[in-house]
């Protein structure tokens, strides 16, 4: 490591992160897409923490709903693409920071609030979708694109471009 | 890969390298993931087979292959009960799905259209019910969930157009309507089922037949009491791009979109919650007696919601009187919509025994014997009950004194019948076999026009503010 910046073996590692981060925003998004009748009204409803009131009004209405509902499938899928691919990774990992942290708000695991759907582990402040938004922000602040991904191919055309004018 | 960058290139430096020329090395790096999205492709495709093996596998047999002479269905009516009974008869073999029709083009038609697809029927959509009976000549049968106040058109002119009919109850939102629907049945010679779906359902069959008719556990049935609590729901409600047209909203007898989508609550469409979910149950009520009521009495108001888009009762208590030829029988039923709390179910008591009965799996069907009662150890080897779980004693703490008017707590017994299928299947698929000639309808018309009779007075006697009488014409057609 030098001045701060990684050397290939972390790089490596990132890139694995930021892929298999991907994938999982890619499935989420498209599992939803593909559903017939798939709405976060339900997910919305079970809200809970200091801002439950306001994502419990957003499920209420439709109008809003539907378009909560449309910005969740598609932008989980196109995070997930650009992820995976290591297109525009800033860019996605600011986008998938911002929809989990509205997930992590949705159900925070604040001290003396509890989940009514039974939860597979136990959480203390920190839960998966806070380490999945930790990891996020280290593909953010590495830019793995850039070593392994479309953005090297994007960076370099780019660049070229500005050191001819 | 990590060895052909530690030649030095410092890309792994991200964003420290400045214009510098694309190379082979960039170009590949840059494309290094990409792999991983066809990897992607791939599982998600193997994911999809599965899924769609799935519903193969639960998907019905078709005609042939069960043997059976296939019935060609239309569901008119494509909302949440069109869906509740669809999902159901998916499962029932020999059914072939020829059509759908609902107004609501836009949304609800899409979705189920969109459904029976997956499941390979070839489905025709339509918004008018009769451009469809014109059209689908081959029909056999229609099964309709359209709102109450549609019912007796929508079932009326499906008989007279020579299809059997399944009917959501309740059967009309009027006698009128109820009485057109028995006439038409009648006249046409074609089959018309209510919706009563517990009088298909086997924990109710057993009860019925087993437990009161031949065993008669309960002795002398004197009081019966039942409920159905329901929780607080906001309005249902649409997006804009899905909005029905007014024109078309007022064609089908809505005034805008909210009352489209809550019909239930409007005086003229529905009959309220004593009607949506009382008729079910008072339903059983009559059933197991095996005598309409002579008397009702009820109080009920607008307790909670706004009475401007609520405008039937939101919670109704109800006393019907039973002259059964063993005596009396005092019935009650409470429906309120603010407290879900202990749901639903129906409780006969009788001077032996007391049965506990929902077609909610939480309650299922218990009975409690009275200690004065003679022994079911016949009917437990008979397999009728189970054996009794003896109430515990409580613990007796030294504040607790035992009053010795008290009565001893009563043994309970489970009937240990549990319908694993949806609840309407086994009512939909009695139908279905009456189609084929091999069964009699659990419910026909006159049935459910007795059920209407009763349920529908119920508002009648809220309005009235007395105690109003039930002569036998009344539930004559």
């Amino acid at each position: 490591m030098v001045d701060g910046k990684l050397s290939s073996g972390p790089m490596v590692a990132i890139t694995v992160l930021r892929v298999a981060i991907g994938w999982h925003f890619l499935y989420e998004g498209i599992a939803k897409l593909t559903s017939a009748s798939w709405s976060a009204a339900g997910y919305l409803k079970q809200a809970r923490g200091p801002f439950a009131g306001l994502f419990k009004w957003l499920a209420g209405e439709p109008n809003l709903l539907a378009n909560a509902d449309l910005i969740t499938m598609w932008g989980l899928t196109l995070v997930g693409i650009l992820l995976i691919l290591g297109l525009f990774t800033r860019l996605a990992s600011l986008g998938g920071i911002g929809f989990i942290v509205l997930f992590y708000l949705c159900n925070p695991p604040f001290v003396g609030y509890f989940y009514s759907i039974p939860a597979e582990g136990s959480y203390l402040i920190v839960n998966k979708n806070l380490v999945e938004l930790c990891a996020l922000v280290v593909v953010l602040v590495t830019g793995s694109g850039r070593f392994a991904g479309l953005d090297r191919i994007v960076h370099g055309l780019v660049g070229r471009r500005l050191a001819r004018k | 890969m990590a060895g052909e960058d530690d030649k030095g290139k410092g890309a792994g430096r991200a964003g420290a390298s400045g214009p510098k020329k694309l190379d082979r090395r960039d170009v590949l790096k840059g494309l290094s993931t990409v792999p991983a999205l066809g990897l992607f492709g791939y599982a998600w495709q193997k994911q999809r087979q599965y899924q769609q093996a799935r519903i193969e596998a639960a998907a019905a047999q078709p005609a042939a292959a069960a043997d059976l002479q296939e019935i060609n269905v239309a569901i008119l009516g494509a909302g949440a009960q069109g869906q509740v009974l669809t999902d159901a008869m998916l499962r029932i073999p020999g059914l072939r799905f020829r059509a759908v029709c609902d107004v609501w083009t836009e949304y609800n038609q899409r979705r189920l259209v969109n459904q029976l697809k997956k499941f390979k029927h070839e489905i025709n959509a339509y918004e008018d019910y009769r451009e469809m009976l014109d059209k689908e000549k081959e029909l056999d049968a229609v099964v309709i969930a359209t709102p109450d106040f549609w019912h007796s058109p929508h079932a009326v002119d499906c008989l007279k157009a020579g299809k059997h009919v399944y009917c959501e109850k309740e059967m009309s939102n009027t006698l009128e309507g109820a009485r057109a629907m028995v006439a038409a049945a009648r006249e046409t010679g074609k089959l018309l089922q209510i919706g009563h779906q517990r009088r298909s359902n086997p924990r109710y069959l057993h009860c019925y037949e087993k437990l009161l008719g031949e065993a008669k556990l309960l002795g002398r049935i004197v009081t019966i009491s039942g409920q159905w609590n329901r929780a607080v729901a906001p309005d249902l409600g649409a997006p804009d791009r899905y909005t029905i047209p007014e024109a078309r909203l007022k064609q089908y007898g809505f005034k805008d979109m909210h009352q489209f989508r809550n019909w239930r609550w409007y005086k003229g469409l529905g009959g309220g919650p004593i009607v949506d979910l009382g008729s079910h149950q008072i339903d059983i009520y009559t059933w197991f007696l095996g005598v309409n009521p002579s008397h009702v009495m009820a109080s009920g108001g607008q307790l909670y919601y706004d009475p401007k888009t609520h405008e039937w009762y939101d919670t109704v208590m109800a006393v019907y009187d039973y002259d059964t030829p063993a005596g009396p029988v005092k019935a009650f039923y409470q429906t309120q919509t603010t407290n879900g709390s202990q749901g639903y179910f129906e409780n006969f008591m009788g001077d032996q025994g007391t049965l506990l009965i929902s077609e909610s799996e939480t309650y299922g069907a218990k009975l409690y014997r009275d200690t004065n009662a003679p022994a079911w150890d016949t009917w437990v080897q008979k397999g009728y009950v189970s054996a009794p779980k003896v109430q515990e004693m409580k613990e007796k703490d030294d504040a607790a004194v035992t009053d010795v008017r008290e009565s001893v707590s009563p043994d309970e017994h489970k009937v240990s019948i549990v319908l694993r299928d949806p609840y309407h299947q086994p009512h939909l698929q009695n139908f279905f076999d009456a189609v084929r000639g091999k069964a009699k309808l659990n419910c026909p018309p006159e049935v459910g026009f007795e059920s209407a009779v009763s349920v529908l007075k119920v508002n009648e006697a809220i309005e009235a503010k007395s105690r109003l009488s039930f002569g036998p014409e009344d539930f004559h057609v």
